[in-house]
């Protein structure tokens, strides 16, 4: 099949507002990376260098959200399919958990403190 | 009756009942698959809807489209949860957008660009009414990897519907006989 001009028009549209996204998203951020947990009752910010468990409070329950080895996943979630759960770790700024029925975002905001390179010079 | 009705169509009736038990199979479907993050869906259960943009008018459409949300709904056990209303936008609107363009634009665009507006339309919304109602400021960061898989899988389901549009004499057919 071939392509109508159209097609390429709106394809080229989109591409474009998933990159307008994408640097609204990530192009920015400044201070050490941490968890950013919010759930029905407000917002916390913890750091990722201290191990912990965490309970953020929803409409179907608690979702229990651990901070360990500076990953951030959730341990377990009053949710039916778990997509939360399965979703894993994360450890890098711009990363984010969600589950929709619980009502709960877990994302990293701030910039990486180990690894990578920030800046150099010859 | 799955013989019986791909021999005829009767009318917008048949075509869209037809449609609706198409939806609610591609979503059994689309239930069955992981999902790596939340949010992220296929759309293949939207199939009906894009390949009905060019055979049913406006209230038949839909209908179908709210035939495809119930489905949707029961299968995934969202009917009676806020998460049902994610659905019922993302769904009229995507189902909208791809109606405007098929009326709108004609054969100046394929089943590819049409899929690929109303995925990435829902997608949008979707996101709006999750800044407003849960997420806040923080659907800045789910935008990106949720618009790119909109648009993804919005161009892959747009080229099998070209595919089908074109092999299938069922659907021949049920364009001759709504278009006269």
């Amino acid at each position: 099949m071939r392509l109508k001009p159209l097609d390429i028009v709106i394809a080229i549209a989109a591409a474009g507002l998933v990159a307008f996204s994408a640097v609204s998203a990530y192009g920015t951020g400044g201070g050490q990376a941490s968890a950013v947990l919010k759930g029905r009752g407000g917002e916390w910010v913890y750091p990722l260098g201290a191990d912990r468990e965490l309970r953020v409070a929803g409409p179907l329950g608690d979702t229990v959200v651990e901070i360990r080895d500076k990953k951030v996943f959730i341990e377990d979630s009053p949710c039916p399919n778990k997509t939360c759960i399965a979703a894993g770790s994360i450890d890098s700024p711009g990363e984010w958990l969600a589950c929709l029925p619980n009502q709960v975002f877990v994302s990293i905001e701030g910039r990486r403190a180990d690894g990578g390179v920030d800046a150099s010079v010859y | 009756m799955a013989a019986s009705t791909l021999r005829s169509t009767k009318g917008p009736a048949d075509i869209t009942a037809l449609l609706g038990a198409f939806c609610f199979f591609l979503s059994a479907i689309e239930y069955m698959v992981p999902k790596p993050l939340p949010f992220m869906r296929l759309g293949i259960a939207n199939l009906p809807i894009l390949l009905a943009a060019d055979l049913l008018p406006l209230p038949w459409y839909l209908a179908l489209a709210l035939v495809k949300v119930f489905g949707m709904s029961v299968i995934s056990g969202s009917l009676f949860s806020y998460v049902a209303l994610f659905s019922l936008a993302g769904t009229l609107t995507a189902a909208l957008a791809m109606w405007l363009a098929r009326k709108g634009f004609g054969r100046q665009v394929s089943a590819v660009g049409v899929s690929i507006l109303g995925a990435v339309a829902s997608n949008a919304v979707q996101m709006g009414i999750a800044s407003v109602l849960v997420f806040g400021d923080a659907v800045r960061l789910i935008a990106p990897p949720f618009l790119a898989t909109g648009l993804a899988t919005g161009a892959l389901l747009g080229f099998f519907a070209e595919l089908f549009a074109r092999e299938s004499r069922w659907y021949a057919r049920a364009r001759g006989e709504m278009h006269g």
